[in-house]
């Protein structure tokens, strides 16, 4: 009887939390949180870091991780830099409405901020930055890695922190392009099945190993942000459309800095 | 007075799981530290402790993580009449029954959580997320209990005989 009582008092505290919750009312008490445990976060994951290493691949090297690290950054803004610049040149000499774009955002600005957690949740793709409403970060906004692809967009804001829901979530979708055959698809993350490029036109030209970015369509990311490279495309010659495996340009897994793009501001279309 | 030992405890734990788990998947998913510690708990050392421990640690993960607060205390909650299992002795052994446990209330934990998140429209897949996430973190999570399991049954069976003595000596 008494476990019974327990049960229910406990339910519906629970659920009068997550009616509050929705409502924003206990924001002020996360941020709180946050604050107090934001330091504690780092000094485990710090400690933990060693064997997070470890356990990713017992036989590597710490010298040749790091290297693996540096190159991999380098290969990220390499990309990242023949995205700007593929796009660039097909600017050039055709779309003059792409130009116009680039030209309506020619200073864009950055507020580094620090990845302090992760959603341990398994069911979603989320993580904790250490900058929020208080330094201008307000939900919409997009958050690139340090070599300049897409990581996500801000979700939930509080006062000294900010949530990121990234492009692998489940719940993400991001209007893309593959910039070398100009085809627009929606790239899509799904549970630990990395991302997908959906509804790419049957007669399209995507090969693997093309260049995947934002197409700006729907005013929610700026254009030509990369995401990543074509891995695989599936679909048979019957279907509609086809489906292309992506791999984020971004290591997403091990992110430490983000940059968040505070000039940028998404448009939220209504229909007409 | 324990509770100055237990509560830090498993707060420290749900931290620990937030700051590290995420860094050290198995199968695509993360363990859930927090939920094996607490059926370890309430297996080992009976329900009533936990049903103190479920609504901290349950939300002071929440206030840390994106979930709204109550979601994981109520996801928590089969631990308690699961733990029942402990009075009726299905086998000589206490460590497969709570091996089996984990794995049930790891499931229930998932069950319970996705239907909160849908119902605040946060859902995941419903038709992805059993075979991608919830069977493997349930297996994951029964390969993590020893881990709790024992550290548990040897504070339990340290306490249990000082108690005796010192009530004989006092």
């Amino acid at each position: 009887m008494r476990t019974l009582v327990w049960l229910l008092v406990v339910g519906l505290l629970a659920l009068l939390g997550i009616a509050l919750s929705q409502q924003g009312a206990l924001d002020p008490l996360k941020n709180g949180a946050l604050t107090v445990a934001s330091p504690l976060e780092r000094g485990l994951r710090t400690a933990a870091s060693p064997a997070a290493d470890f356990f990713d691949n017992v036989t590597d090297r710490q010298d040749l991780e790091e290297e693996n690290r540096l190159l991999r950054q380098q290969i990220e803004e390499l990309t990242a830099e023949i995205a700007r610049l593929k796009e660039s040149q097909f600017m050039a000499a055709d779309l003059a409405e792409l130009a116009e774009v680039e030209e309506s955002r020619p200073n864009d600005q950055f507020l580094v901020a620090r990845v302090i957690a992760r959603d341990p949740s398994n069911l979603k793709e989320r993580l904790a930055i250490d900058h929020g409403s208080k330094d201008g970060v307000s939900e919409g906004m997009v958050v690139m890695s340090e070599g300049g692809s897409l990581v996500g967009v801000i979700s939930k804001v509080l006062d000294d922190f900010a949530w990121v829901t990234l492009i692998t979530d489940s719940n993400s979708n991001v209007n893309a392009m593959v910039l070398e055959s100009r085809a627009q698809g929606v790239v899509s993350g799904s549970l630990h099945d990395g991302l997908s490029m959906d509804l790419i036109p049957q007669d399209a030209e995507v090969e693997p190993g093309n260049t995947v970015a934002t197409s700006g369509l729907g005013g929610n990311f700026p254009q030509a942000l990369l995401i990543g490279q074509v891995a695989s495309v599936r679909g048979e010659a019957q279907d509609v459309f086809r489906k292309a495996e992506v791999e984020p340009a971004a290591s997403l897994s091990r992110l430490e800095n983000v940059l968040v793009l505070t000039s940028f501001t998404a448009t939220h279309l209504e229909s007409p | 007075m324990r509770y100055l030992l237990f509560v830090p405890l498993v707060l420290f734990v749900a931290l620990a799981q937030v700051a590290a788990a995420p860094y050290f998947p198995l199968l695509g998913v993360t363990a859930n530290p927090l939920l094996v510690l607490l059926m370890c708990w309430a297996m080992v050392r009976g329900p009533r402790e936990t049903m103190v421990l479920i609504p901290l640690a349950g939300t002071f993960k929440d206030l840390i993580t994106t979930d709204p607060v109550g979601v994981s205390a109520l996801a928590l909650l089969p631990i308690v009449p699961l733990a029942a299992i402990r009075e009726r002795r299905p086998t000589e052994s206490e460590f497969l029954p709570t091996l089996a446990v984990v794995a049930v209330a790891s499931l229930s934990y998932h069950l319970l959580y996705m239907m909160a998140l849908t119902a605040v429209g946060d859902g995941p897949p419903w038709l992805q997320s059993p075979m991608r996430v919830v069977l493997p973190a349930a297996l994951f999570n029964a390969l993590v209990t020893p881990v709790f399991y024992l550290p548990v049954r040897w504070a339990t069976t340290l306490s249990e005989m000082v108690r005796p003595s010192m009530s004989v000596s006092g």
